[in-house]
């Protein structure tokens, strides 16, 4: 697929900051992630460092 | 409130050879979790795939002649059929196997939502730790797990959702109940991917869609799972006693990083289980449902939408809020666990067509897309680009010193619900109220008088004779509490039956 066939794309978010959700039951709930952005430069340095060509050798068997 | 579970097949790569075996790398994947030698104790009985809910036996599957070439291929190995499958039960009372060439890890079954994320994020750490040793052997981090369903190039693998259901609930109310439910929970449930595929035939780079699965659903309904996979699969095989129970067996679900995706994906499918019972669910008929999980996930940007049999149209956040809709009228109040689903299921509907940003952390394939659009602007790339592809595996990679979806967990930037004290008690033991502790506490106490294992059943050596511990209609909480606790303490575990034998003739 040609990224000029791509539909119209939403702007993704840059900012993650789910809000806190209600606990799941009582003596401890879910804990809300830590404000702000990702840590940009070392989540990017990881995303980086993987091989391009990665997905291209990944061979599986067919399962269920 | 009802038991469900979820069984994952994971993906393994070794790139320090040409060519992997899958079959011995599986394999000895899972040897590698054993600190002693494999032996056999796993009873096959009771697992018959062949047999389809809607009453009748088929003469075989879809898979069966790719099956038989594998066979023959494999036969020259020095390993037996059971050697090669190497199946284990675990003091948690999961399985963990090779199942087709994957390392399958199967949660014990779970009573609630917090004790199945607990037991799933403890399959990702057994199967880990089961590489680490696997590469310590190999003198290097040559083993990789991902926790995903493709391979890009045609091949899936799944991550099957298991439920508990009464036999009494005729299965067409299922399937219509569980159809349009099951076409439209992938806008919660997907884990993203980027290109479009089909089964064993070309990958095409570029779009980015919602789902892992979708691409691979060919039939509406199906007793198959490898090929002609099913938006339903038929499989009647109940591990339960089969006269009171079903075993809803999906396996269109993705397999998924985000606790939040997995909490809403097994906890809206119980909630559409109890409206079935209750003859509650919406009367939704697609038009043509196969066809509308692809173009649903398809759809990044939730506009779609589909023609059901009456003429309408609705889109998938469409379908999912009539399903919510009739939940809270119908399960409100029902407990806590329930009220909680509800509310987070109305909720992520509407952040969904309102503001997606606040779902990065909770759903993966918002996580996924969130995390590939920002590398695009970084590196000035398009969807085109076949690093989108490789970025898209490792985010499934389940090691934290490499993946990325378990990089922003590092980072505490996602929604967890699992502490890490939780997990490594899940990979200990089991739930408490579930046959699936009962079972892990008798690996943990008994696991040298064990004979054979299996879902339903424990059989145990001791003298001249065997000792059975059935627990096909074991699912009262109470029950298995105190059945727990006779197995805890007995000196044996033929005292153990007779205890347990004697406490059941009292109550009756």
């Amino acid at each position: 697929m040609k990224h000029s066939m791509m539909p119209e794309r939403r702007e993704g978010p840059v900012d993650p900051m789910p809000k806190s959700p209600r606990p799941l039951e009582e003596g401890g709930g879910p804990r809300r992630p830590e404000s702000g952005s990702p840590d940009k430069d070392n989540l990017m340095k990881r995303m980086r460092k993987v091989d391009p060509k990665q997905a291209e050798r990944y061979r599986q068997r067919t399962g269920e | 409130m009802r038991l469900f579970g979820i069984e994952t097949e994971y993906g393994i790569t070794r790139d320090d050879v040409p060519e992997m075996d899958p079959v011995v790398e599986s394999m000895e994947l899972v040897r590698a979790h054993l600190a002693a030698s494999f032996e056999r104790r796993w009873d096959y009985a009771g697992e018959d795939p062949r047999e389809d809910a809607r009453g009748f036996r088929v003469s075989g599957l879809q898979q069966d002649r790719e099956e038989d070439e594998f066979a023959k291929a494999d036969a020259h190995r020095p390993f037996s059929f059971h050697d090669m499958k190497s199946d284990l039960v675990l003091p948690n009372g999961a399985r963990f196997y090779n199942d087709h060439t994957h390392p399958e890890y199967s949660t014990p079954e779970c009573r609630t939502i917090r004790d199945l994320l607990a037991q799933d994020r403890a399959g990702e750490r057994i199967v880990l730790r089961a590489a680490q040793r696997r590469n310590q052997m190999l003198g290097g981090g040559h083993v990789k797990l991902y926790k995903n369903n493709t391979d890009f190039h045609g091949h899936s693998y799944g991550c099957h959702d298991n439920y508990l259901v009464s036999r009494a609930v005729p299965f067409p109310a299922l399937v219509a109940g569980l159809v349009p439910f099951l076409v439209s929970r992938q806008v919660i449930a997907g884990a993203g991917k980027v290109g479009t595929e089909a089964q064993e035939s070309g990958y095409v780079p570029g779009r980015y869609q919602l789902s892992q699965r979708a691409d691979f659903m060919e039939a509406e309904l199906g007793v198959d799972t490898m090929h002609n996979r099913p938006i339903l699969n038929t499989r009647d095989e109940p591990h339960a006693d089969r006269r009171k129970y079903r075993r809803l067996h999906l396996i269109i679900g993705d397999a998924n990083m985000c606790e939040y995706a997995t909490a809403l994906k097994v906890g809206t499918t119980r909630l559409v289980l109890d409206l079935i019972e209750r003859g509650a669910a919406p009367e939704i008929e697609l038009d043509q449902p196969v066809a509308a999980v692809k173009q649903l996930s398809r759809d990044p940007d939730l506009k779609a939408v589909v023609r059901l049999k009456n003429g309408r149209r609705l889109s998938a956040l469409e379908l999912q809020e009539s399903y919510c809709e009739a939940a809270r009228r119908e399960l409100a109040g029902s407990d806590e666990e329930s009220d909680w689903l509800l509310a987070e299921w109305g909720d992520v509907l509407h952040l969904l067509a309102r503001d997606r940003s606040q779902l990065v952390g909770k759903l993966d394939w918002v996580t996924k897309q969130w995390l590939l659009e920002t590398f695009m602007r970084e590196e000035r790339i398009g969807w085109d680009d076949p690093w989108l592809a490789s970025l898209d595996l490792e985010y499934h990679n389940v090691d934290p010193e490499q993946g990325l979806y378990l990089g922003l967990e590092a980072d505490k930037k996602v929604w967890r619900v699992t502490t890490d004290d939780a997990i490594e008690d899940a990979v200990r033991n089991g739930p408490r109220d579930t046959r699936g502790g009962l079972r892990g506490v008798c690996v943990q106490r008994f696991s040298d008088q064990i004979k054979s294992i299996q879902w339903e059943r424990i059989q145990f050596s001791g003298g001249l004779c065997t000792h059975n511990l059935d627990m096909g209609d074991l699912f009262n909480s109470e029950d298995v509490r105190g059945c727990i606790d006779i197995f805890q303490h007995a000196h044996s575990p033929v005292d153990a039956l007779a205890t347990w034998s004697h406490r059941k003739d009292m109550e009756t």
